[in-house]
């Protein structure tokens, strides 16, 4: 049994979130929230998501599970303006998922979730340094990095004690560097590692820019991101493994 | 009922079947890969097992796998996405360090428009890559050579009978069923190599039974496809008209192209009287051809395959035997060769026709070969100049009708001589109808003097030559009416008067 009322961007931003990795998710209906698990086709990213049961106008479940295709997913929910609620409610006969907007009803046709890819085990890293930042400057790291390179490199200067991101390109390169005042929080420790652009800037469109991101990060290893939506009823973490960096 | 070739797929490389040399080869690329930085293609036939090496092959390594198959769209954008980006990545679990297998089956297998640029890619990949990556293909030479030298190669041969029979006893144990050891080797001969055919057989034939005997393997033999070459010689040399339309069924040609390789090879075997007669059923057979295309009745297909095979077959009067070099059909390389030919006789016939009032198949047929026998080699030169000035023809297209050589002196100045006379017949056609109206521009012609004093003259009607003033406001007379300033002086103000008024007419 699920039944629920939600407002349409808390729904979008949750979804949005979630299609930049993959285009079928499963989606764990339990009773104190939703919560995906994914991991993209390239297993090098993947994104945890869950929403609490606070963060819809009414909420009931009792721990199902249902695969849906995301982008149609977000199409419907698309439909909705700004401020307008949405109802899901599963029919467990039929395994359809009726969603009505104001009236508007659409029957989405579910996926088997058997069907869809392994829901990815969370690895447990350990990673020394975690930095604290704004949402807008994810995004102007990632937008100045991208007109020079496809790669970026994330790291902490445990010296001068400051947060650096670097992209090299074939002739034109771009640094920039956080340092405390700058940043919300920075604990320091051994940290450099290489990531695609391209997973980033799709990491990035799901990041409100008025939001407090938290990277954790290593020396060579994956990179977490994690933030929160829908006042911190709905936190996304990502992680990201990075490139090998060729000699 | 859970698929045994899934339930029993090896998770270890130590129980991969039936190719061991390959098997270790494999272990021994991964093992070492931190050294070469190879990829490595794994290549053999169907069932033998590649792709589940690969994967026991992760497992035993402890790797992720990343796994894009045929099922996958595959086109470049993909591959770089997803194989690009999976091998210069380190993995989720152990950062830079860990390692992933890039598994691409089917490698060999690129199908058009959807994996369009996919194989490209691949060589990038390959070339770029900082993870093992393994290529599954079942033919090493549909790869491009690129590709093909950029990576170590294994192959998995087919697996034999020996091997097979102790898999399928083991599926047996496990799966709680009685046999006849002769029912696991009639299956394993059946399935010639292939083990997960041989899997799926046993599956099929052992579910419902709680002791598998010989009688219960009826499984038929597996539908092979046969080769052109080997079905030539089937229905050239060795088959009855039954055995030969019997032996089309498992050829993967289409009626088309099969009736054009045995036209092409029949003449190498037989010889006059048979030949006469296997040609007449490959004209039968051309003929349901036509009639498919004329009527898109593919039913027809049936005869036409009836005709080429059996009809062959049968014309058959005396025992064939030896080894002959068949070839591929030529009737795409001649029309290819022919096609400079072919254009300019159709260039002619259509100005034949034209000329003629015939159709084009009618002049290319009936008159085309008249005028080549009576022009032949320019022998009646007079004629052949006549035919030249007429039909309008290049030095290219008298040679083509005559027989002679282009770049001659004889067609050269027989098309020089057609010029000629053909601009006299347009002199004399003309009626001398340019000389007189130089001569008597002086004065006679009153048209001419009239046009070129414009519409001074009122009276423009007489002559038959309207003015454009005339032409533009239909009448003079109601021109003159409304606008008695304007009409002869501003021609082009009362063109446009007719519907739409003016400025000037409120002002």
């Amino acid at each position: 049994m699920f039944k629920a009322i939600v407002s349409a961007e808390t729904l979008t931003s949750a979804l949005d979130s979630v299609s930049v990795l993959v285009d079928e998710c499963k989606i764990h209906l339990e009773e104190d929230g939703l919560e995906i698990r994914a991991v993209d086709p390239a297993n090098v990213g993947m994104v945890d998501l869950s929403l609490d049961a606070s963060a819809f106008e009414s909420y009931d479940a009792d721990g199902g599970l249902i695969g849906v295709d995301l982008s149609r997913l977000e199409d419907i929910a698309g439909m909705a303006e700004s401020g307008q609620l949405i109802q899901l409610e599963l029919d467990e006969e039929t395994r359809k998922l009726h969603i009505q907007i104001e009236g508007l009803e659409y029957t989405l046709a579910l996926i088997d979730p058997d069907s869809i890819r392994q829901e990815p085990d969370i690895p447990d890293l350990d990673l020394p340094a975690e930095v604290i930042l704004e949402g807008k400057d994810v995004n102007r790291s990632v937008k100045a990095a991208d007109m020079v390179s496809d790669h970026i490199a994330l790291g902490v200067d445990e010296g001068e004690e400051f947060f650096y991101v670097d992209a090299e390109g074939d002739t034109d390169d771009v640094h920039l560097e956080l340092t405390q005042g700058d940043l919300i929080d920075l604990q320091v420790g051994p940290a450099h590692s290489l990531f695609s652009l391209d997973y980033l800037k799709d990491m990035n469109k799901a990041i409100p820019s008025d939001t407090e991101v938290t990277l954790h990060l290593g020396e060579e290893f994956p990179v977490k991101i994690y933030f929160g939506f829908a006042e911190g009823q709905g936190q996304v973490t990502y992680m990201l493994a990075p490139r090998i960096q060729s000699d | 009922m859970s698929d045994w070739t899934e339930t029993y797929r090896p998770t270890t490389l130590s129980e991969v079947r039936g190719n061991n040399k390959a098997r270790d080869n494999l272990e021994q690329w991964a093992k070492t890969w931190d050294d070469h930085r190879d990829a490595v293609i794994v290549h053999g036939s169907p069932g033998v097992g590649k792709t589940s090496a690969a994967h026991a092959l992760a497992s035993d390594m402890g790797w992720p796998v990343m796994e894009l198959n045929a099922s996958d769209s595959r086109g470049a954008d993909v591959i770089e996405r997803v194989a690009g980006e999976a091998a210069k990545s380190g993995t989720l679990t152990g950062g830079e360090a860990g390692r992933r297998l890039v598994i691409l089956d089917e490698a060999d297998n690129f199908h058009g428009n959807a994996d369009y640029g996919g194989s490209a890619e691949v060589t990038r990949v390959v070339k770029d890559a900082n993870q093992p990556i393994v290529l599954v293909a079942n033919e090493f030479y549909d790869m491009s050579q690129s590709l093909r030298n950029a990576c170590e190669t294994i192959e998995f041969r087919d697996v034999s009978k020996r091997s097979i029979v102790p898999v399928l006893r083991d599926i047996c144990r496990r799966e709680g069923i009685e046999f006849e050891e002769d029912a696991l080797e009639k299956i394993a001969a059946d399935t010639s190599g292939d083990l997960r055919s041989a899997v799926n057989d046993l599956q099929a034939v052992a579910e419902d039974t709680d002791r598998l005997t010989v009688d219960d393997v009826v499984t038929s033999q597996r539908d092979t496809t046969e080769g052109i070459f080997d079905f030539l010689d089937t229905v050239i040399k060795e088959e009855d008209a039954e055995g030969a339309l019997r032996a089309s069924y498992d050829v993967d040609e289409n009626p088309d192209e099969m009736l054009n390789w045995i036209e092409d090879n029949v003449p190498k075997d037989y010889r006059g009287a048979e030949l006469a007669d296997a040609y007449e059923f490959l004209a039968n057979a051309d003929r349901w051809l036509g009639r498919v295309r004329a009527t898109q009745n593919y039913s027809y297909w049936r005869y036409a395959t009836d005709n080429m095979t059996a009809g062959v077959a049968s014309s058959r009067r005396e025992p064939k035997g030896g080894w002959t070099r068949y070839g591929p059909p030529s009737y795409w390389s001649k029309l290819g060769r022919t096609k400079g030919t072919r254009k300019t006789r159709d260039a002619i016939a259509e100005r034949i026709a034209e000329r003629e009032g015939t159709s084009v198949g009618t002049a290319r047929r009936e008159i085309l070969p008249f005028l080549s026998a009576m022009t032949h080699h320019c022998t009646n030169r007079d004629l052949t100049v006549r035919m030249a000035a007429v039909y309008d023809l290049d030095e290219n297209e008298v040679s083509f009708v005559t027989g002679s050589g282009k770049d001659t002196n004889k067609v050269q100045s027989i098309v020089e001589d057609a010029e000629e006379r053909r601009a006299e017949a347009v002199v004399e056609h003309s009626g001398s109808a340019f000389f007189e109206a130089d001569d008597s521009s002086g004065g006679t012609d009153t048209d001419d003097a009239d046009a070129a004093t414009g519409s001074a003259d009122s009276s423009a009607d007489a002559d038959g030559q309207e003015t454009l003033a005339t032409a533009g406001g239909g009448d003079e007379a109601t021109d003159s009416e409304s606008e008695p300033a304007d009409s002869s002086a501003d021609p082009d103000d009362a063109e446009s008067d007719d519907d739409q008024s003016g400025l000037s007419d409120f002002l």
